[in-house]
């Protein structure tokens, strides 16, 4: 009998020890390749901490709140382009970057109007299509390309969370 | 007598590891009162005539206080944060074990969302305190994301466990009770924060609903009309997440081949009278208190006058009950700040 309650006793401190408690998912560590977007000479990282103070006061701002959790997903516009974060503890950290005209391009030289040839020229034709949206992987950052009719008609950096 | 202790062991260590899992478990009293939404549906009397269905655009914008005040209707709020359709389906399900309603209103905003649940905390707060059923087992089945597992519902500790060190007087206050934080599933937020400004609306490479999202809004359709219950669709008038006219189109469609009627109330919210500077807590997702007052009587009026329902203002029983209530629900909103 004593080796029952041995074994009970075993097998839920495997069960325990073997299932995921999953609330520290979103503290893992960053691995180190992230798409980047340059704005006024200022590398803006995705998945990591934004600093509006070294880019500049935004045009305009919006804060979204989820429906029951605490914390904000917070859009900053500025005059070509819209970032948003996320919050991860105290930080705010860089969600998406998304093209509001075709006065930008991205690091890689591409900008909105460009064509699809254009394109792959720079990024290659490593992407996953959906549709027509054309998405470039590193890691957890996504560079994501609408083209319709040969033309980029949307371009956004986001970052899986 | 050496089994006899050690039988009694186990028991005792059994005992002990339920007492720990109720212990660590969300008590989704105090805080995070979107968690109570499911297990309060249980506590009630099952008599409702309209049973609204969706996200968090129906628990925070329809009261089935103002609907009985307005027209004697009966009603509950199945809703829940972030209930995807898949979610709202097998939510139905299990309603229509203790009741069937005359009229089902399901919000379609879930529609428009292209992947499963991402956040495992949405569906802990719908799944936590689900009855056991065949409808649960499957909902858990069809909303897990990659890193949940069964177990974890079956034993909460297993993925509550590092919440030991974060207990406070919430969990110990609420260990063996609960609390009752909706009205009919209608959670009462008063809060003012007027609409300022939301993101820009993206171009999105595909606005097509997504098959599997069709698939169980088919499965909703045909689990209404197999208890001839009356299925109406609905846009919650929330300007954010925005509906693109693309959505609309779909929406529309749907309900011409399933002959449902279909109400985009965001393109009524002038005729509600909803004013986005007061009636909202959080800039425009959701209503407060007093949008959500405006938005119930307005769908009261086209409830009464196009479904045939029942006026329960003259019936004596049922009155009562929701008289008792509606006197709770004013002294709620007159004197607690939510």
């Amino acid at each position: 009998m004593k080796k029952t309650i041995n074994i009970f006793i075993a097998i839920f401190i495997i069960i325990l020890l073997t299932t995921g408690c999953g609330e520290n998912k979103n503290k893992e560590s960053k691995e180190n390749t992230t798409y980047t977007f340059s704005y006024n000479n200022k590398n803006l990282v995705l998945g990591e901490e934004f600093k509006k103070e070294e880019i500049g006061e935004p045009l305009d701002y919006s804060e979204v709140a989820s429906c029951a959790f605490e914390g904000l997903d917070k859009t900053y516009t500025y005059e070509h382009f819209e970032l948003t974060t996320f919050p991860d503890g105290e930080k705010d950290k860089i969600y998406s970057i998304y093209f509001l005209d075709n006065e930008i391009t991205t690091n890689e030289g591409i900008k909105i109007g460009d064509t699809k040839e254009d394109l792959i020229s720079k990024y290659g034709d490593n992407y996953q299509q959906e549709d027509n949206l054309y998405a470039y992987k590193i890691d957890k950052t996504s560079l994501k390309f609408i083209i319709e009719d040969n033309s980029i008609i949307s371009i956004e950096y986001s970052y899986d969370a | 007598m050496k089994y006899t202790k050690s039988i009694l062991i186990i028991i005792i260590f059994i005992l002990l590891f339920c007492l720990l899992n109720q212990l660590v478990k969300p008590k989704y009293s105090e805080t995070l009162r979107e968690g109570s939404l499911t297990r309060e549906y249980y506590k009630e009397t099952k008599n409702h005539e309209v049973i609204f269905l969706g996200d968090c655009e129906v628990y925070a914008n329809f009261s089935p206080m103002v609907l009985y005040e307005e027209a004697g209707i009966t009603s509950y709020v199945r809703g829940n944060s972030q209930q995807l359709i898949n979610q709202s389906y097998y939510i139905l399900k299990e309603t229509l074990k203790y009741e069937i309603p005359k009229v089902v209103v399901f919000n379609v905003n879930s529609m428009r969302e292209d992947e499963n649940q991402k956040n495992e905390a949405y569906n802990r707060l719908i799944l936590d305190d689900m009855k056991w059923s065949q409808e649960k087992i499957n909902l858990i089945n069809t909303s897990m994301t990659s890193e949940e597992n069964f177990l974890s519902y079956i034993f909460p500790i297993l993925r509550y466990h590092s919440r030991f060190s974060k207990l406070t007087s919430e969990d110990f206050t609420y260990l063996f009770k609960n609390k009752t934080n909706s009205f009919n599933g209608f959670l009462v937020n008063k809060n003012i924060k007027p609409y300022t400004s939301f993101p820009t609306k993206k171009t999105l490479a595909n606005y097509t609903f997504k098959s599997e999202n069709y698939e169980y809004l088919q499965k909703i359709t045909d689990l209404c009309k197999e208890n001839n219950i009356k299925l109406i669709l609905i846009k919650a008038p929330s300007l954010y997440p925005y509906w693109y006219d693309e959505y609309e189109e779909q929406i529309k469609d749907f309900a011409l081949k399933n002959n449902i009627n279909y109400y985009n109330l965001l393109d009524m919210k002038d005729l509600i009278g909803l004013d986005y500077q007061t009636d909202t807590y959080d800039g425009g997702l959701h209503l407060n208190l007093y949008g959500a007052t405006k938005l119930s009587k307005y769908f009261a009026n086209i409830l009464k006058e196009n479904y045939n329902l029942t006026d329960y203002r003259n019936n004596k029983e049922v009155s009562n009950i929701y008289n008792q209530k509606l006197k709770d629900y004013n002294k709620l909103i007159k004197e607690v700040n939510l």
